[in-house]
This record gives C-alpha cells, sequence and structure tokens, in this order.
C-alpha cells in the first residue's frame, strides 16, 4: 500500500515554506472557507471529519474545539503543542519545517471557532531551524492579513500569534506541564479534572484554553479546505484520516510517511524500504511510550487507536497504544532489548519533573536495576521486581509521564523475558558482542545526563 | 578538564549559608529592547521568565551564572530563588560556561542502536574528556542529551542553534574540524537564536 | 458556610453529607476515616500539591447512561484524595485491597532514597514518615542500590538546618514560602531525581517566618538549629503558653526538659496565629532558660549585689517605702502577667496609697494618651484581628508591619491572597523597602513613599479626592453634622498638591482613594504615627477618614508590647482604675516620676520587669533618674542595665514557669499555664506584692492566679467574662463597652515638618 499524502502532500515543492507559494498550492483556503462560516459550522466540520488529536492520546478534537465558552468575559487561548519530545517521534519538526503555513492556518482556524485572540505556539528549544520556518511564516502571515486585525477583512476577528520556545524538557510536551511553562515556571504538571477544571474552562493564566497538536492543527486546515466528510472517506471507524508516520531505526529509508490510519505495521516496514543489518526482531510503533512489538506479532497490528497491546498485572489488566505519537522505531536482531529498555529508562529518569512520588523515584529505581542488570549485576527476582514497580507507577503518577514510563517495561518483558532472563543468568547480552556498547560512564553518579 | 566558571552545586559540607553574589547588571540597551517587546506577548511578568533567561544566556556568554539570575528576576519582578528553579529545571540552560562548541549527542532509542554511544565513545578519546567535561582549551564541551527528534538522521549532534545529522565515528572527526574552523554554533549564537525567535519582524531592529 | 450547596457522598460506604468542594480527605476526616498523607495541609494551595500520592483512593461517580439510567462508573486510575472535591453520588473506598497496596507502594518509593537514619533524628518519634510507615508501609525494602547522599545539617539560616537527604519533596516549605509567608525564599531546584529545595544561590534563608518549616515539614529534612540533638521528642513535656515576645500574643507550646526550655511550637488559634509563629517567637522565648537567670533576691551592698532571703528583703522594703510614704512610684508592668498587674496596682493604691503607676515609654504616652479614646471610646486595636480578613481595603499607615506586628502582617497578606483585598501602604520614605519581598509593598496595590512630618498633608488629599470625585456614599455624608470643618481643611489639598507636598504621585493619591472609599475598610497605623510630634494631628485626620468612608469602628493603634493591653485594662495607669475607672486625683506619668526622681519629690521607685535605661524614649533622664533616687526596686529576669542601678532585685518567674493571663493587641485574653520550675527562691509578682501588702496592712493573702483572675473577672466589668473556666484554650475578647459609633469630624490643620526632618 501507498502513502496517502494529505498534509504532506507538497512537502517537497520549493519555496512551499514561502507563503505566495503555499497559496497557489491550495494555503490558506481552509481558512477563507471557515470564515464564510459560522463558528459552530467548523466545529460541526473538525466533527463530521471523525480527527482525533495526534499528540499521543487521540482524543477527539472536536470535543475540545466545541468546549470553549461561549462568552469571551476572560480572553481564550489556543495553543500548539510543538514540544515533539517522544523519542522516535519527528513529524512536528518536518512540518514546521517545511509546512509552516499550514500549522498556522490550523490555529488561525481554532481561533476562530473559539473566538480566541491569542494564541502561543511553544516549541522545544532544541528545534530552532523548524522555528525559524515559523517565525518567517508568521511575519508573512501578519503582512498578507491573516494574523492581526480583522483577519482577511472580517471584522472582529483579531488573532495574534507567538512563539514560545521551551529549554530542553520533555515533560513540557505534557498538556499542563506545557501550560506551566508557558507561565514561565518549572515545567511540572497542574491538576486535572475532577481535581480542578478543564483547561477548556480553566487552562493557561486561568482562562479557556485550547491546546492541540502541530498535526492536528495541520489537518484542521486540510479539513476546512476540503470539507470533513471528505477526511472521514479515509482510515478506519473510529481512526478517520491520515496520520504522518516516522520511521526511523534499521530500515533502508527512514523518514516521514503519511499513511491513512489502520495501516498494518509489517506494511509500514515496507513502505520505508525494509530492514536492514539482519532480520526484524521488534517494532516499537509509536514513540518511546508504547509497548514493543516483537517480530513474530506485527502482522496482528494495524496502526490506529483501537489497536492496543493488553497486559496483565497482579490486580489489572491494561490495554496500552499501539499508534501513540507516530514514532516507528524498527529494530533488527542485533538489538539488544534489555540495553533498549535501560536507555528508555535513563530517558524517562532524566525527563521526569520530580513532582510526584512515584514516577520522581520510581523511574530512577527502574533504571538502576537495569543498569545493573545491563552490567552483570542481575539477580534472580529482579524481572518481577521490576514488574512490580511498574505497577506501582502506573495510574498512581501525576501525569501520564509516569504510566509513559512504564508501559514500555512491561511491554518488553512482557514479550522479551527471556532475554532479560539470559542477561541475569549469563552477565552478558543474548545477542552477542556487537549489540550496543557500554553507555559512558556518568560524571556524578546522580545526574544521569549531562550535569551542569 | 578545564575548571570552569558558574554555577557551583554544593557537594561537600558548608558551615554557614552563603554570601548573596554581587549584583552585576549586563543587559545591553537591545537585549533591554527585546525584552520590552517580549513582555507584550504575555498577560504577566513572570510569563517572560523563559525568554528572559534565553536573553540573559546570550548576554553572560552562553551560561548563567547567579548574577544572569538576579538580573532575570530583578528585571521581571520575580523572587531569586523561583528564577533559579526554572533556570535549573530545563536542560538548555547552562549553569556553567560551556566550551566554544557544545556537541550534544543524541544518544536516546534509535541514535543509540545507530551507533550514538560509538560516536560518543570516539569522541571521548578524540578530544580527551569524559561526557560532561570540558576540553582544556576551551573549545569543546561533551553532552550526551535525550531525544533531539530528528531520528529520522540517526546519528544525532547538535553543536548551537544546529543539527548535524547521520554523524558516525568515521564522519565524525569531520565535523570537529569545521567546528574548530568555524566561529558560529556556539552557546550564545543558540541562545541569540532561540531569543530572536521570539521577536516578530514588524518590531525587530535591524 | 450556609450558601454553599451539599452534596451526598459515600466514604467505605457511610453516608454522609459534605459542603460542594470539600476534599475527599476533609470529608473523611470528618468520619475519622483515616486517609494518610504528607503534601496535604489545609493552609496552603493545591496548585503545587497533591504530589506525594500518599492519599490515594478509590473513587467511583454517578454516569448517566443514554436510556437516562445512572450507573455507578469507577475511575480507572486511584485519585488522590487531598484534592479531590466531592460531588454529588460520589462513592469513596479508603481500605480496598488496591489502595492498601498503593500505599506500600508510594511509602516505598519514598523509602528508597530516605537515610533511614531515626536513630539520630530530631524528628524521630513524631515523624509522619515514620508513622505513616508502620501503619501503612510495606516490612521491608526490595532496594539494594545505592542511595542518594547529601552532606548532612546543611544550614539555611541561624535558625534552620536543612538535611537534603531526608527530604521527600512535599513542597509544604516551598508552597509555605510563597502561599503564607510570601517572601518565596524555598523553591525546588533541578528536576526529577535530582531535585531538592534550595534557596538562591545557597544564599541564608531569610523569611521572618523561617521557623514554621521545621514544623510543617513532614520528615527531619527541615531542623531547628538550637534543638537539633537536644532531645527526644518523648522525653518532652509540653505545656501550653503564650508567646511574650510581642502584643500579638501567639499561642505556642513550651517543650521542656529538666526544667528547660527545648524548644517553642505553634499552638492552633484560628483567631490570633491560626498556627504560625514568626522567628522572634519562635526562637526568642529561650531568656526562659538562660543561665543568667537571677534565683534569689539580691541587695546592693557596697556597691555589690548581695544574695538575700525573701524575709530579710521584704523586711528593708517595707522599711524604705513606708520611710518614702506618698514619695512612691511604679514603673512598667508590660511583661507581667493580668494577675501581677492587677495585685501591683492594688498594692499601690490601696496599701501605699498612691496612684503613681505607668507603663508608658514613648514620649506622648500613647496610647491611652490620644484623644482617640475620647472621641471614639476605644484606643489601640478596635478590629479583631480575624475581622482584617473580612476588609474589602487596608490601609497599612506608617507601620513597617511585618516587624512591629508579624503575625497581624500574615494576616494582611492572606487579606490580599485570599480574599482579595486590596492594600494600601503609606509609610514614610525611609521605611520604603523597594522590591525586597516580605513586606506589605511587596503586594500593596497602592504604595505611598511620603515625605516625613507630611502625613496630615497626604490624607487630606486622600479625602479631598474621595469628597471632590463623589467617592463617598451622599447618604452618609448627608448624616454628617459638621462636614464642613473637613471639607474646608482639604479644599485646598487637590491630590497635585498633596501629593507634592508628600513627595508622592498624584495619580497614587486617587487610586488609592479609590480603593479606601469602601465601607469594610480599616486602618492599621504603626509606631511611626504613635511617636511623631503631631501624631494627635495624624489619628484625627485617619479619624475623619474612617468616619467619612463609613469605618469609625475600624481604626486600629496596634499596642507593641508583650501585655500592654494588660497593662492598660489593670490600671497601671497614674489616671484610671482597672477598667479604665476614671481617678478624681491622678498621679504621676513616667517621665513626672522620672523627673521627681531627680528633683526628690520621689524618693522609692519600683521598676517591674522593664529595662527602662533602654526603653524609655529619653535615655540620660532615666538614668540620672535612677541614680538619684534613693531607693529602687527591679523584679527582672536578669541583671539589666536597669537592674544594676537598683539597691533592690527581686528575681521573678517567666512566663513558663507560672499561670496567669495576658491580654494581646486585640483584647483577648489568653491562660498560659505552668511548665516547669527553675528556683523555687524565684516568685511570681502577685506574691511578692501579696506578701508585702499583708505584711503592711494586714488585707488577706492570694493562693493562686486563678484566684486572682476570679477577683478580677468579679469587679472589673470588661473582664467579666474573663474567669479561668471561660477562658478555655482560646481565650476570650472583651469589648469597649463605650465605643462610640457616631463620633464627629474634627478640624486638623497641616503643619508643615521641620526644615530638618527632610
Ligand atoms: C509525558 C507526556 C509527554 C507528551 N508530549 C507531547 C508532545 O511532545 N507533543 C504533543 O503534541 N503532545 C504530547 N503529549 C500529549 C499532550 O498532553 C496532549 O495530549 C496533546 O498535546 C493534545 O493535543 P492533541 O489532542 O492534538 O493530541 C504528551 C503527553 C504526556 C503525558
Ligand atoms: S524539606 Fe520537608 S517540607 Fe520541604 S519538600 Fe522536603 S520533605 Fe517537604
Ligand atoms: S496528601 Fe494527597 S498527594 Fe500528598
Amino acid at each position: 500500500m501507498a502513502e496517502t499524502l494529505v498534509l504532506l502532500k507538497h512537502r517537497d515543492v520549493p519555496g512551499i515554506e514561502n507563503i505566495d507559494i503555499y497559496e497557489q498550492h491550495g494555503g490558506y483556503a481552509g481558512l477563507k472557507k471557515a470564515l464564510a462560516m459560522e463558528r459552530d459550522a467548523v466545529i460541526n466540520e473538525i466533527k463530521t471529519s471523525g480527527l482525533r488529536g495526534r499528540g499521543g492520546a487521540g482524543f477527539p478534537a472536536w470535543i475540545k474545539w466545541s468546549g470553549i465558552p461561549k462568552d469571551t468575559k476572560k480572553p481564550h487561548y489556543v495553543l500548539c503543542n510543538a514540544d515533539e519530545g517522544e523519542p522516535g517521534t519527528f513529524k512536528d519538526r518536518e512540518l514546521m519545517l517545511k509546512l509552516p503555513h499550514m500549522v498556522i492556518e490550523g490555529m488561525i482556524i481554532a481561533a476562530y471557532a473559539t473566538q480566541s485572540a491569542k494564541g502561543y505556539i511553544y516549541i522545544r528549544g532544541e528545534f530552532v531551524e523548524s522555528a525559524r520556518s515559523i517565525r518567517r511564516a508568521i511575519d508573512q502571515a501578519y503582512k498578507k492579513g491573516y494574523l492581526g486585525k480583522s483577519i482577511c477583512g472580517k471584522e472582529g476577528f483579531d488573532f495574534d500569534l507567538y512563539i514560545h520556545m521551551g529549554a530542553g524538557s520533555y515533560e513540557c510536551g505534557e498538556e499542563s506541564a506545557l501550560m506551566s511553562s508557558l507561565m514561565g515556571e518549572r515545567g511540572q504538571p497542574r491538576l486535572k479534572f475532577p481535581h480542578a477544571p478543564l483547561p477548556i474552562h480553566e487552562g493557561v493564566w486561568q482562562s479557556p484554553t485550547l491546546i492541540n497538536n502541530v498535526e492536528t492543527y495541520a489537518a484542521a486546515s486540510q479539513i476546512l479546505a476540503h470539507g470533513g466528510a471528505w477526511y472521514a472517506t479515509m482510515g478506519t471507524e473510529n481512526s478517520k484520516g491520515t496520520k504522518i508516520i516516522s520511521v526511523s531505526g534499521h530500515v533502508k529509508k527512514p523518514g516521514n510517511y503519511e499513511v491513512e490510519l489502520g495501516y498494518p505495521v509489517l506494511d509500514m516496514i515496507e513502505l520505508a524500504g525494509g530492514v536492514t543489518g539482519g532480520k526484524l526482531k521488534a517494532v516499537i510503533p509509536g514513540g518511546s511510550s508504547v509497548p514493543i512489538i516483537p517480530a513474530e506479532l506485527c502482522k496482528d497490528f494495524k496502526l490506529d487507536y483501537d489497536a492496543h497491546q493488553v497486559v496483565q498485572y497482579s490486580m489489572r489488566t491494561m490495554r496500552l497504544p499501539v499508534v501513540g505519537s507516530g514514532g516507528f522505531m524498527v529494530f533488527n536482531d542485533k538489538t539488544d532489548i534489555v540495553v533498549l529498555m535501560r536507555r528508555t529508562a535513563e530517558f524517562y529518569t532524566h525527563e521526569s519533573c520530580g513532582k510526584c512520588t512515584p514516577c520522581r523515584e520510581g523511574t530512577r529505581w527502574i533504571f538502576k536495576i537495569l543498569s545493573r542488570i545491563t552490567t552483570g549485576g542481575g539477580l534472580p527476582g529482579d524481572i518481577d521486581l521490576l514488574v512490580n514497580i511498574c505497577d506501582q507507577i502506573d495510574g498512581r503518577s501525576y501525569c501520564g509521564l509516569g504510566d509513559a514510563a512504564a508501559w514500555p517495561i512491561m511491554g518488553a518483558i512482557k514479550h522479551f523475558r527471556h532475554e532479560f532472563e539470559y542477561w541475569i543468568e549469563h552477565k552478558r547480552s543474548p545477542v552477542g558482542e556487537d549489540c550496543l556498547p557500554p553507555a559512558p560512564e556518568p560524571l556524578n553518579p546522580l545526574l544521569t545526563l549531562t550535569p551542569v | 578538564m578545564s575548571e570552569q566558571a558558574g554555577y557551583v552545586p554544593v557537594v561537600g559540607a558548608v558551615a554557614e549559608p552563603q554570601p548573596a553574589p554581587e549584583k552585576s547588571y549586563r543587559f545591553s540597551e537591545q537585549a533591554i529592547q527585546e525584552l520590552e517587546e517580549i513582555l507584550t506577548h504575555y498577560p504577566d511578568k513572570k510569563s517572560a521568565i523563559l525568554p528572559a533567561l534565553w536573553i540573559a544566556q546570550r548576554e553572560y556568554d552562553g551560561y548563567l551564572p547567579p548574577q544572569a539570575i538576579q538580573e532575570v528576576a530583578d528585571r521581571l519582578e520575580r523572587p531569586f530563588v523561583e528564577v533559579e528553579g526554572v533556570a535549573t529545571f530545563y536542560t538548555m540552560y547552562n549553569l556553567r560556561k560551556r566550551g566554544r562548541h557544545h556537541l550534544e549527542v543524541c544518544t536516546c532509542l534509535t541514535c543509540a542502536v545507530m551507533g550514538a554511544y560509538e560516536v560518543v565513545h570516539h569522541l571521548e578519546k578524540r578530544l580527551g574528556v569524559k561526557v560532561g567535561q570540558t576540553t582544556s582549551d576551551g573549545e569543546f564541551t561533551l553532552s550526551e542529551v535525550e531525544c533531539l527528534n530528528y531520528c529520522g538522521a540517526a546519528t544525532v549532534v547538535q553543536v548551537g542553534d544546529k543539527y548535524f545529522g547521520n554523524i558516525t565515528k568515521e564522519n565524525v572527526d569531520e565535523l570537529i574540524e569545521t567546528l574548530r574552523n568555524s566561529n558560529e554554533f556556539t552557546p550564545a549564537d543558540l541562545a541569540n537564536a532561540i531569543v530572536r525567535l521570539h521577536i516578530p519582524e514588524r518590531t525587530a531592529k535591524k | 458556610m450556609a450558601d454553599v450547596p451539599m452534596v451526598n457522598i459515600k466514604i467505605n460506604g457511610i453516608a454522609l453529607q459534605a459542603p460542594q468542594g470539600e476534599k475527599v480527605i476533609e470529608a473523611a476526616r470528618r468520619i475519622n476515616v483515616d486517609i494518610p498523607f504528607f503534601c496535604y495541609h489545609p493552609r496552603l494551595t493545591m496548585e503545587n500539591g497533591a504530589n506525594c500520592r500518599m492519599c490515594l483512593v478509590e473513587v467511583a461517580t454517578p454516569r448517566k447512561n443514554p436510556d437516562g439510567s445512572v450507573v455507578m462508573a469507577k475511575m480507572p486510575k486511584p485519585q488522590t484524595a487531598c484534592s479531590l472535591p466531592v460531588s454529588e453520588g460520589m462513592e469513596v473506598w479508603t481500605e480496598t485491597e488496591q489502595v492498601i497496596a498503593d500505599r506500600r507502594g508510594v511509602l516505598e518509593f519514598l523509602l528508597i532514597n530516605h537515610p533511614l537514619d531515626c536513630p539520630i533524628c530530631d524528628r524521630g518519634g513524631e515523624c509522619p514518615l515514620q508513622n505513616n510507615t508502620i501503619h501503612y508501609g510495606p516490612p521491608t525494602s526490595r532496594f539494594i542500590e545505592e542511595k542518594r547522599h547529601f552532606p548532612k545539617a546543611y544550614p539555611l539560616s541561624e535558625y534552620v538546618v536543612f538535611d537534603r537527604e531526608r527530604c521527600i519533596h512535599c513542597a509544604r516549605c516551598t508552597r509555605f514560602t510563597q502561599d503564607i509567608s510570601g517572601d518565596a525564599q524555598l523553591d525546588f531546584l533541578f528536576r526529577g531525581a535530582d531535585m531538592e529545595v534550595g534557596t538562591f544561590a545557597h544564599t541564608r534563608f531569610s523569611s521572618r517566618f523561617s521557623g514554621n518549616v521545621i514544623e510543617l515539614c513532614p520528615v527531619g529534612a527541615l531542623l531547628s538549629r538550637t534543638y537539633r540533638f537536644k532531645a527526644r521528642p518523648w522525653d518532652l513535656m509540653t505545656q501550653k503558653s503564650i508567646c511574650t515576645q510581642c502584643s500579638n500574643g501567639c499561642n505556642i507550646k513550651i517543650d521542656h526538659r529538666v526544667s528547660q526550655l527545648q524548644r517553642v511550637n505553634a499552638r492552633v488559634n484560628e483567631a490570633v496565629n491560626e498556627e504560625w509563629t514568626c522567628d522572634r517567637g519562635k526562637f526568642g522565648m529561650d531568656y526562659v532558660s538562660s543561665p543568667d537567670r537571677i534565683t534569689t533576691p539580691l541587695v546592693k551592698r557596697d556597691g555589690e549585689f548581695q544574695p538575700v532571703t525573701w524575709d530579710e528583703i521584704n523586711t528593708l522594703i517595707i522599711d524604705r517605702l513606708q520611710e518614702a510614704g506618698a514619695k512612691v512610684g511604679g514603673i512598667g508592668g508590660t511583661r507581667s502577667s493580668n494577675e501581677d498587674l492587677y495585685v501591683w496596682q492594688k498594692f499601690f493604691r490601696q496599701t501605699l496609697r498612691v496612684n503613681n503607676l505607668d507603663h508608658r515609654m514613648g514620649p506622648h504616652f500613647r496610647p491611652t494618651n490620644s484623644g482617640l479614646y475620647a472621641r471614639f471610646g476605644y484606643h489601640s486595636m478596635n478590629n479583631a484581628i480575624a475581622d482584617l480578613e473580612k476588609m474589602k481595603t487596608i490601609l497599612v499607615f506608617g507601620s513597617n508591619l511585618v516587624d512591629e506586628q508579624p503575625i497581624i502582617y500574615l494576616r494582611v497578606r492572606k487579606a490580599w491572597r485570599a480574599k482579595g483585598a486590596g492594600i494600601v501602604e503609606a509609610v514614610p520614605r525611609s521605611m520604603k523597602t523597594g522590591e525586597e519581598a516580605n513586606h506589605v509593598g511587596e503586594f500593596a496595590s497602592v504604595r505611598l513613599y511620603y515625605r516625613p512630618g507630611t502625613e496630615v498633608a497626604l490624607l487630606h488629599g486622600l479625602l479631598n479626592v474621595m469628597l471632590y470625585e463623589n467617592l463617598l456614599s451622599a447618604e452618609r455624608l448627608g448624616e454628617i453634622k459638621n462636614l464642613s470643618i473637613v471639607q474646608n481643611a482639604v479644599k485646598s489639598w487637590a491630590p497635585e498638591i498633596a501629593a507634592k507636598e508628600c513627595g508622592v504621585e498624584a495619580d497614587a493619591i486617587r487610586r488609592a482613594a479609590r480603593l479606601l472609599a469602601t465601607d469594610q475598610m480599616a486602618i492599621l497605623a504603626g509606631e511611626t504615627v504613635t511617636q511623631h510630634p503631631y501624631s494627635e494631628d495624624i489619628l484625627n485626620a485617619l479619624g475623619n477618614l474612617a468616619i467619612l468612608t463609613g469605618n469609625p469602628g475600624n481604626i486600629n493603634v496596634p499596642v507593641t508590647e508583650n501585655n500592654q493591653q494588660g497593662a492598660m485594662d489593670m490600671g497601671i495607669l497614674p489616671d484610671v482604675l482597672p477598667g479604665y475607672v476614671g481617678l478624681d486625683q491622678p498621679g504621676l506619668n513616667t517621665k513626672q516620676m522620672l523627673q521627681g526622681a531627680v528633683s526628690g519629690e520621689i524618693e522609692a521607685l519600683w521598676i517591674s520587669g522593664v529595662d527602662l535605661v533602654n526603653r524609655f524614649y529619653d535615655r540620660d533622664l532615666a538614668r540620672r533618674a535612677l541614680e538619684a533616687c534613693s531607693f529602687v526596686v527591679v523584679t527582672e529576669h536578669t541583671l539589666t542595665e536597669t537592674a544594676q542601678l537598683a539597691d533592690v532585685v527581686l528575681p521573678t518567674q517567666s512566663v513558663a514557669e507560672r499561670d496567669g493571663t495576658f491580654t494581646n493587641v486585640e483584647r483577648r485574653v489568653q491562660r498560659f499555664f505552668k511548665a516547669f520550675e527553675i528556683s523555687p527562691e524565684i516568685h511570681p509578682e502577685w506574691l511578692i506584692f501579696s506578701q508585702l501588702a499583708m505584711r503592711m496592712g494586714g488585707t488577706a493573702p492570694y493562693f493562686s492566679a486563678r484566684d486572682i483572675l476570679r477577683e478580677i473577672a468579679a469587679s472589673v466589668p470588661i473582664y467579666q467574662a474573663c474567669t479561668p473556666r471561660d477562658l478555655g484554650d482560646q481565650g476570650v475578647r472583651w469589648h469597649y463597652p463605650a465605643a462610640n459609633h457616631t463620633a464627629d469630624l474634627v478640624g486638623v490643620e497641616y503643619r508643615a515638618p521641620a526644615a530638618v526632618s527632610a
């Protein structure tokens, strides 16, 4: 099966990041259509399209859009989550770099639908290149009257768009932490419903706030341009439309591929040119947070929001996502899953914000155990201990980062328990010497990565 | 490894609290104007802490000594420790001086399986420093970082405001040579680039 | 709370009603269901809380099906009871297998990096972490990796040390400095597993309220430097007491061991200090166990103090007092209990038959001497401390509030932060604090830093705006009799003119006037007003402001010393008996007595608990008087400079050694109790006076402070409700019987400050 290009259709058109060329290729048509409609009709179009959030959780976009209160006593804000930090994902980076106007157009449409006068793109600090592209695009859009006062001549519709750069924190991709960061605080999550009002009622600066992923806004612009019904013809019953999948790892042609939702996992590998350096061993289909799928099970999985893996805990049964943010990582048979999980655990240890106990202490403990195992210090019982620690983190933490740290470990133990056992018993890698060289020793045993 | 100025975490025991660092304001005219522009973007001053720290990082040679934190706090009327808390939370704010080029090698999942550790080990040998240290000539600081989200081009190395993709232990020497002869991609460049990103064209000077 | 709707919920199957918005943990506590917690604290904001995850419970809420039927839907994840508001039909379970497992999990996580050095930890024995682990924790740990290490006892200030290893990152301390004290000197640094609490660049934690974090910390991470390693909590005995460091009368607990004060903790009294103390109180009470305490009566012979027995000394005193006849004076008493003071004045008035008694040390003999009493029927603080929370606007006038009244400062801050009150700070320029937090200026909506001496001009400017911008209720103005007096006085003080005279901005005067023109406005005047040469003018002008805005009962000129209010109430004044009953033949005031001593009109002086030389505004006069006076008795704890000049020094008991009552700044009479005894040779003051009175005049003796308090309640009408039983733990406020809320305006002319005081 081939790609279905909706968002990425014009990505290779030279100069598409400029407003004139973007307009020549149908750019801002969606916005103009939207401005000719009632606000509710715009939201209805999104509802018809069945668009679900592309940031990872797959929450239906229209519910958020229509939830913003109609009165405008307080200002409303539109936020774009461009903090793409999930390991394995690089779609937002490319969208912003090559098609900045599409993202902006989506945000303006959202602003119109939610009566917002201000919007912010929260871009992670490392994405300077992409942010430059967005900066240029915003400036161009102001000149052309797509931003600023009375947009496209529409009286009373003013919208200002600002860039807010992050400074190095994965947690700031979590929506409430993003708001903290936008308000100049440490990037720690905030209380959520039912403990506090929803962001659509009280988000950033205690005002109604709409927050979506870069790709979600980009898709919204195309939905308005071509109609929700058209968008809904793609994908599956519950997961409509297309999704950009970032393929990386041991494949011939890594990169971003846009496919209809419901695309089979094995075909995805084919599309990227097939596995390199050996046979397929496993796939992490949706960013580091989703559990790994071993080669022999790949045929059973399709990339849509219904797909899930079941993991059994002592007292609970969990259904874990497959698509996630669309970071599709392919691993050949020279990959040591235990070492890979050690690295995953290191990521979450380093990125845990420290606010809540299970995530702060649990992620570090997991990392320490996995480090011990992969340096030959594994003990019998470690595997059960790991499972149990994951169980104690999952669902207990303040925000989703704790869950996201526990899931991959649980998945890996479910499918590759024998590799963990091998490490513990033989103190060496089951895949031989050339798996992964040892990680550099941290200077400060507390700080797992870069010291201050 | 050279001793570097900057933020010193107290590792050993201390007898009494430290005296407050002496204040010294360093924001240039341009920096003050930029901060003023940025302040118009938000409903309150606190929200400008992140961009203001970026400005400070540029004005203070690519890192944030306590004086820089004080300056930001004073300009935004926030408590010092709150700003310090923010500055220490985010990894891209440098609390100590970095080398002229800061090599940030992504070693997260994809990069790790695509040979990032080999690159790191090679660089350690080549530069004669460990991860987290700066070469004695002050040229390079070597760091490991989490996913830079350009996994399609693993291994990725960020230097200043630029990503270098598809780095292997074979071609990394070339990168080092290029950087040695380059005045670009410094930590201050990165800070400057990020500051400029906040400034709309209509108000930007120059 | 009548207007808050109630909802029906069930906790562990027990049905109850709870006010909407109440947190599950609070509702559970009301029915004695125990939910363990660390980070939860009812006085701290939730936004940075809910982080320890100790209070996880299982919750179900009713959900409507499309067909209209209602089912209970269990939330997939356990919820934190400390932050979850109750809602109609909610069901909560706190003891399920899952919840028990969750608690074990959280505790295991908290303990993996905790040093478990409980045997040498000050908190051991009263540590929430220990207690919760015993009740809910796992019996063993599975953690075999290396724990995190930090140097022990990192000093944050001269009062507080920090053991970083023990911190469980509950954010109570950081939230305290942000939400309550406002100095925001503690915050989290770094992140994730490396996160730690710290001050900016390891500088001093200089909050005036730093001691509170020691009590708030649920582990032994923040410790008192003065108490560290001194005692185990279970070795301590605790007694209810009252802080003596200022007039606020904070409720405290004295923890003592082997007749020594070990530490001071706060005791909850919602009306007074809630549960806070300031550092002055918490760490300033160690004088009680000072090694310098005098433990026997001393008499000066050949320039040297020599110990003598009480019998000898009493004989001597009686001889000398009888010699002096009516030429006797008594000064001081602000540190004594009401009982001491009552017996003292009774001894003077009934046995010695003199009215020369005074406790006032300032040049103007404020507050009783101000026109406030004549005009409004009250002096000092008329509002209750807790009333400040109800105000829409608070005017802090000429007061360095955080130093003069630290706990009232916290209330004002709470009024602003939690209740949205507007604050106007008007202080002389010399008290301008600029950007410094921990000060009213930090959160005041309008700051007026005026040129010293121009207070009246400023108040005229404010009234000018109110009157000529029609900010005041016309109805009220219509009822006011002599409105023209004020109209004329302020007419020429347009804000621009006032601004120029005072050196503030005209716009600031306008904004302040707009805020102040509300009928829920309170004035807090401070020491610069009471000590001002023209303080009468300022108080009159403040009175006019209060009347015109409809707040005649809201002028507050807080007294500053420990039991200064009690000294006034008990008649330690030359012109009134206890309860402000006027005397036909007033005695001499402090200054007159001292002048009398110099000129020989006074031959004997009794100085009670005050270091007169250092406290009286005219140091030189005080010294000369004491040197000239032929017989000086000083009752004291230690040999102060004043005591050195005495002929006889009598040791007296401190607050920790006796029973009694103090009356605080808001006229709340509060009991304190004997904690320990240092020496049987140290007597309470009332006993000293009672014995002398008995020997001199054959009056009946007193046997306890309780007896005296009963007599006070019976004989002093304003203390009618203050019987030992009625006072209870939280004290009782008495009210001015003649508080006059229909006082008239008075004309005030502005007198420019002398050129020197610019
Ligand atoms: C730990 C964590 C990290 C996240 N990181 C990102 C991210 O980098 N980018 C993103 O768009 N959403 C991220 N999310 C999801 C956001 O919380 C949020 O669901 C999303 O921005 C909503 O947008 P959407 O509805 O368009 O998906 C993250 C969530 C968690 C729990
Ligand atoms: S020091 Fe104590 S109060 Fe502060 S965060 Fe740590 S455990 Fe909590
Ligand atoms: S008490 Fe509820 S999370 Fe700490």
